[in-house]
């Protein structure tokens, strides 16, 4: 008997069948599997049956429905095979997933992969995502960020990226969080602004997606009522799906994805995976925005020990300061007592001393010595007290009356003119009064021992952001020249008992950002400059 | 002429100040402690008042508090060695305040300026 088709035979030439195709050419070989994947659907299998039908064989009759149970069997079982397939696929993509946003706490790389994740032809396949954040310091829900083509062009583009590279995602989200993540954030901003609606509108599709906890697929939004119509155009697209993004009854944000460019039905299945997609998002987002605020509070106790560390040092500083304090005015009521006996008694005898008595000029030495010891006692008690600073805002004008009035009585006696002229509306200063105050005195009394000094003005004005506080003496030279006593703090020690005050004035007012400058005038008189910054407390 | 308390620690300061103002024709009273003070205020009426501020173990301040509590019609000056007491507020409650110095003048005016006020404010 010739029959049309292979299959009684056990090898076969290409030319004895038309269904085998290239890449399965063990078919030639193999009978049993030939008849079973090709014979079976064959339409010369089908008129060698009808042959058997017409020579009466036993079999004609029951073998079509043999062969008919087995091609449906097999076709439900290709079925079957393939839903396992895209299952296993699935499985595997969330898993990817997961194992990457439970791993994850940057913000940026979980936004990253998510995004990538919905908009990549590997993962969810949709064109374009927006993710919506709750803001709920201001009650809003906010566009955060769009990924996707903004036209077909792009869109090309991505493809032909993606295509010449054969990417996982993992791979695919890292590229996106080095190279896009920043542009896409602009890119949609004009579209991620019409999105933001605050939590009180209650009716808007995003509210209503995050109060009932599901998502929305919106099918035709132009004509949709439950969505805006603003949202609708700036959308651009019929369809798109609204994915709440809740994490332990925390209302986190949304996902809005849609096709807008290959316009491709978004179907019951894809709304289903990324809802299984939606719930670990939402949880990584929550958890690393938790991160991110708990790694700023983090920042802010380390940055809060740091000066705690400071504060403890200038405690340590300020103690020893106290003690240096401590040990000045123990020094100086152990000085100043017994000076003042021995200036004090000197005084009594001289008054009692005539003019010829050989004891006169020796009584005279005591006493003026003993001045001398006592102003310069004075001014390092001044000094160590300074060592203190208690800051507060002063007005310049006031400080400088209110110094200068202590010398009222000496000006009098001594006949010397004295002119103060201070600027109106100066503003207020954050300073030391008392420190100030001990470099203004200072300085008055420096021109007051200056040599044939006849006049001395005080002035003060504003200069840009400084106020500056000039004080000018017309006396003909000083005890050291002018320039001279502006020496570094480390010879300052080597000068006391001579003009202690005017360094240790420098010395106080440089260590509180101010400065002074010392000037001798061409033909006769001293200038003394103290410039102030205007400061603001907490500056 | 007025009749002055001066409380000093210190011998030869109560000498000093003892000789320069009856000098100047006060009737000069000096006590070494705040106890002695309390005793010779019990003792005889004064118009004034020179008080240290550092009385060996005692406080010149818990005594100027005292004062000022059972007589405050009797006028204090605080005569101190070291000038940054000023700023203690409990200072505020004496009536002047003088820096120690081998030159009495600037006591003298102070007993001069508070004696003036007082007799100002016994004035009918």
């Amino acid at each position: 008997m010739e029959w049309e088709c292979c299959w009684a035979k056990n090898e076969i030439t290409p030319e004895d069948c038309p269904h085998i195709a290239r890449g399965e050419e063990e078919l030639y070989a193999s009978q049993q599997r030939r008849v079973v994947e090709k014979c079976l659907g064959c339409s010369r299998f089908r008129n060698d049956i009808q042959k058997l039908r017409e020579l009466h064989h036993p079999l004609a009759e029951v073998l079509p429905f043999i062969v008919e149970e087995f091609i449906d069997q097999k076709a439900r079982l290709q079925s079957l095979g393939s839903f396992l397939n895209s299952k296993t696929w699935e499985i595997r993509f969330l898993h990817e997933l997961n194992v990457v946003l439970q791993t994850s706490m940057d913000l940026d790389e979980i936004l990253s992969i998510a995004m990538t994740a919905i908009t990549a032809g590997k993962g969810f396949g949709m064109n374009r995502a927006f993710l919506l954040m709750t803001d709920k310091e201001r009650q809003f829900i906010r566009g955060y960020l769009g990924v996707g083509p903004r036209d077909y062009d792009e869109a090309c583009e991505i493809w032909r990226e993606i295509g010449q590279n054969d990417l996982t995602l993992r791979e695919m989200a890292r590229n996106f969080q080095k190279t896009k993540l920043a542009s896409e954030k602009i890119k949609f901003h004009d579209i991620l602004e019409k999105m933001s609606v605050p939590l009180a509108a209650q009716q808007h599709i995003f509210n209503r997606a995050l109060r009932e906890r599901k998502p929305i697929l919106i099918r035709d939004a132009f004509t949709d009522e439950g969505v805006d119509p603003e949202l609708a155009k700036a959308l651009g697209v019929d369809s798109f799906l609204i994915m709440p993004l809740i994490s332990r009854n925390r209302r986190i944000g949304l996902l809005v994805a849609d096709n807008c460019i290959t316009h491709k039905p978004i179907t019951l299945h894809d709304m289903q995976l990324l809802e299984t997609f939606a719930f670990p998002v939402a949880f990584a987002l929550e958890r690393a925005s938790l991160y991110e605020r708990l790694q700023e509070e983090v920042d802010k106790l380390t940055a809060a020990n740091e000066k705690l560390k400071e504060q403890q040092e200038l405690i340590v500083k300020m103690e020893k300061m106290a003690l240096v304090g401590q040990i000045t005015s123990s020094i100086a009521h152990s000085i100043r007592n017994p000076l003042m006996i021995i200036g004090g008694f000197s005084r009594s005898l001289l008054k009692t001393t005539t003019g010829n008595d050989i004891n006169r000029k020796n009584l005279e030495s005591i006493v003026r010595e003993a001045k001398q010891l006592e102003e310069v006692l004075e001014e390092v008690l001044s000094y160590a007290d300074s060592l203190h600073p208690a800051m507060d805002i002063w007005d310049i004008n006031q400080l400088l009356v209110g110094v200068s009035s202590r010398f009222k009585k000496r000006l009098e006696q001594t006949g010397i003119k004295y002119s103060c002229n201070t600027a109106a509306d100066l503003p207020m200063l954050f300073v030391d009064y008392k420190q100030i105050a001990f470099c203004i005195r200072t300085i008055f009394s420096a021109m007051l021992e200056a040599p044939d000094v006849d006049e001395i003005s005080v002035s003060t004005r504003l200069d840009g952001t400084d106020i500056v506080v000039e004080a000018l003496d017309d006396g003909t030279a000083s005890r050291r020249e002018a320039g001279e006593e502006l020496s570094p703090t480390a010879s300052i020690i080597q000068e006391m008992g001579n003009n202690l005050g005017i360094p240790l004035c420098k010395t106080i007012l440089e260590k509180n950002g101010n400065c002074l400058l010392i000037e001798k005038l061409p033909l006769r008189g001293t200038k003394y400059t103290i410039r102030l910054p205007i400061r603001k407390e907490g500056d | 002429m007025a009749k002055i308390l001066v409380v000093d620690d210190e011998e030869n300061i109560r000498l000093l100040y003892s000789q320069e103002l009856a000098e100047d024709g006060h009737d000069v009273t000096t006590a070494a402690s705040a106890v002695e003070a309390v005793a010779r205020l019990e003792d005889k009426s004064f118009d004034i008042v020179v008080l240290d501020i550092k009385l060996k173990n005692e406080s010149g301040l818990d005594l100027l508090q005292k004062i000022v509590k059972e007589r405050h019609d009797m006028p204090v000056i605080l005569c101190t060695a070291f000038s940054g007491y000023k700023d203690d507020f409990s200072t505020w409650l004496a009536d002047g305040y003088v820096v120690k110095s081998s030159d009495l003048t600037e006591l003298k005016d102070e007993i001069k300026r508070v004696l003036a006020k007082k007799s100002q404010r016994q004035e009918p």
